[in-house]
């Protein structure tokens, strides 16, 4: 596609609608007294992986943890603008978060097992919204345990603690236990940092999967994990989004100076 | 391998043979390692001082108070010098004083403590004065307890009771167990609070099943800590239980207990009566002891 057949939508990095999972409009957010994003302006296309770069502090981590309300654990963080998910803008008061967030899942930087077996991480969540006979609680777990390729390496041992499992199990294990309530969009800050390259290089494979299904955002400081797994980069400096746009041309050639600059590794 | 890389057969064997002289230590080296066997050696000291003192009491405490220690001990009750008495009403009488006493002060230590960390956080007034007062209540002497106690549940109803004297022990384990809960609910990382709200998990059941249940030991061994503390306490229960010769389980009437027994009878003039206090003693330290040991254990697996 040449840049001249690219309609205007594209060009400020909206997606067309009837496939927009999340559609963020002028965002702002503010810590207390500082504001930490400015005007930001994105669609989430519908099952696709949006990568979201940038230096340290930039604001891509507070974007993703708008999606789920999270922040709305710490008072003094608030957000203005307007994300809309299903018909509904999330920022309103109304939304049940509950709901809003077995809609829209999270895993965490750090793997975050429950102090529970491994069969109980699953089922968790799972028993917050549906209620579920045994038989049909065993084919959830082990459905999203399939899914995940944990399967093999936990079926003798659902029973045991999941923090004896090895950092990327666990990892895959949050995965599993995220997409266990059956969400839409699947939010990831940062999933492979704290792994060994063996089990990043799974659950990025693991991402090429779960995007037919799921709407999937992204966090990393991965340049290359955001060029091998993302469909759309978005890259984001000091609060702001500099540039939008598929993974290919932000890496190959992006329109601004600044994300040149930093995908070649002059700053940041 | 090639020569270059192994020193032993290249030309230069016979500089590699002997030291240059830079191996010797000079004076201040010399005098920094003997700082350091020096100060090592004094912390040894030091830490056999204190293994000193609790091998000798636990020594004394079995040479004499093994020997009183018979089936009679624990089954029979107090009585008259010469008698042939026990300790056995002393005994059921600290069970059920530090039994009731941990039912108090488990259930609201457990909230309080849930309270300051899950709401309480730091720029909430209420939170640091209720924190404030838990770290006061853990130094007060725990004779005022007991003289605090003594005014409000002794005086209006006119006489001791065992239920005073369970009061008086449940606010001495109180500010124990909120600031062990506390401590270790905070211990819980941030990340296992938002992954269970990420799930749509409502706070409470975040903090009862995720926070609660990873801080589960710390808790209990705060709870048996408390406990410990409470067998082993005298003072809280002059004013309050007084202590009572003859098996009562009447929670309104005075109860003897094993410390109160052991304070009444060590200075007493009566040799079988001393030998009881040694008894009594050895019981008491070696319940202690136990529960110390079970912590111990049972926070290593």
């Amino acid at each position: 596609m040449t840049p001249a057949s690219m309609s205007s939508a594209e060009l400020s990095g909206k997606a067309p609608a009837q496939d927009v999972a999340l559609a963020v409009r002028d965002l702002n957010f503010h810590y207390g007294s500082h504001h930490a994003l400015h005007g930001i302006s994105l669609d989430f296309p519908a099952r696709c992986v949006t990568a979201m770069i940038g230096p340290s502090g930039c604001g891509k981590s507070t974007l993703l943890r708008v999606f789920n309300k999270i922040y709305a654990l710490y008072p003094g963080q608030r957000a203005t603008g307007e994300v809309m998910f299903d018909g509904r803008n999330i920022l309103d008061d109304s939304i049940n978060l509950d709901m809003l967030r077995s809609r829209i899942g999270m895993v965490f930087q750090k793997p975050t097992p429950f102090p529970m077996s491994i069969y109980d991480n699953i089922a968790f969540g799972v028993r917050l919204h549906e209620k579920l006979g045994r038989t049909e609680m065993d084919e959830r777990v082990q459905d999203v345990l399939t899914r995940v390729a944990l399967w093999n390496e936990v079926r003798d041992r659902l029973n045991a603690p999941a923090t004896g499992l090895s950092g990327g199990q666990q990892q895959r294990l949050c995965i599993a236990r995220s997409i266990a309530t059956r969400p839409e969009v699947l939010l990831l800050d940062e999933p492979t940092s704290a792994l060994d390259p063996i089990s990043t290089a799974r659950i990025e494979e693991l991402l090429d999967e779960l995007k037919e299904e799921f709407t999937i955002a992204i966090v990393t400081h991965n340049m290359q994990q955001a060029a091998r797994c993302a469909d759309r980069v978005a890259f984001f400096y000091l609060g702001r989004l500099v540039e939008v746009d598929t993974a290919d041309r932000i890496f190959t050639n992006p329109r601004e100076k600044q994300t040149q600059d930093y995908i070649t590794g002059r700053f940041g | 391998m090639t020569a270059s890389v192994t020193p032993a057969s290249s030309s230069g064997a016979g500089r590699t043979g002997s030291d240059s002289g830079r191996w010797r230590p000079g004076r201040k080296a010399m005098r920094r390692q003997m700082l350091d066997y020096v100060a090592t050696g004094v912390s040894i000291a030091a830490g056999s001082v204190l293994l000193l003192v609790l091998v000798s009491i636990l020594w004394t405490l079995l040479s004499r108070g093994l020997a009183g220690l018979s089936w009679a001990t624990v089954t029979h009750r107090m009585g008259p010098p010469g008698s042939g008495g026990g300790l056995a009403n002393a005994i059921v009488g600290s069970l059920l004083q530090t039994g009731l006493a941990l039912l108090m002060a488990a259930p609201v230590g457990l909230m309080c403590g849930i309270y300051l960390s899950e709401y309480g956080r730091k720029g909430n007034h209420f939170a640091s004065v209720v924190r404030f007062v838990a770290d006061m209540l853990m130094s007060a002497p725990s004779i005022l307890i007991g003289l605090f106690i003594y005014q409000l549940l002794v005086v209006p109803f006119g006489h001791f009771s065992g239920f005073s004297g369970a009061v008086a022990l449940a606010v001495l384990a109180l500010p124990l167990i909120v600031r062990t809960t506390e401590d270790m609910l905070c211990l819980v990382p941030t990340a296992m609070r938002e992954a269970g709200a990420a799930l749509g998990a409502a706070r409470w059941r975040v903090i009862l099943f995720l926070c609660l249940r990873s801080a589960r030991k710390g808790v209990t061994t705060g709870i048996l800590l408390a406990l410990a503390r409470m067998g082993g306490e005298t003072a809280p229960l002059l004013f309050t239980s007084l202590g009572n010769q003859t098996m009562s389980t009447d929670m309104t009437r005075p109860m003897a207990s094993l410390p109160i027994a052991i304070y009444q009878y060590a200075g007493a003039s009566y040799e079988d009566w001393v030998q009881l206090a040694w008894t009594g003693a050895l019981l008491v330290t070696f319940g202690v002891l136990l529960i110390n040991i079970t912590v111990r254990l049972s926070s290593r697996h």
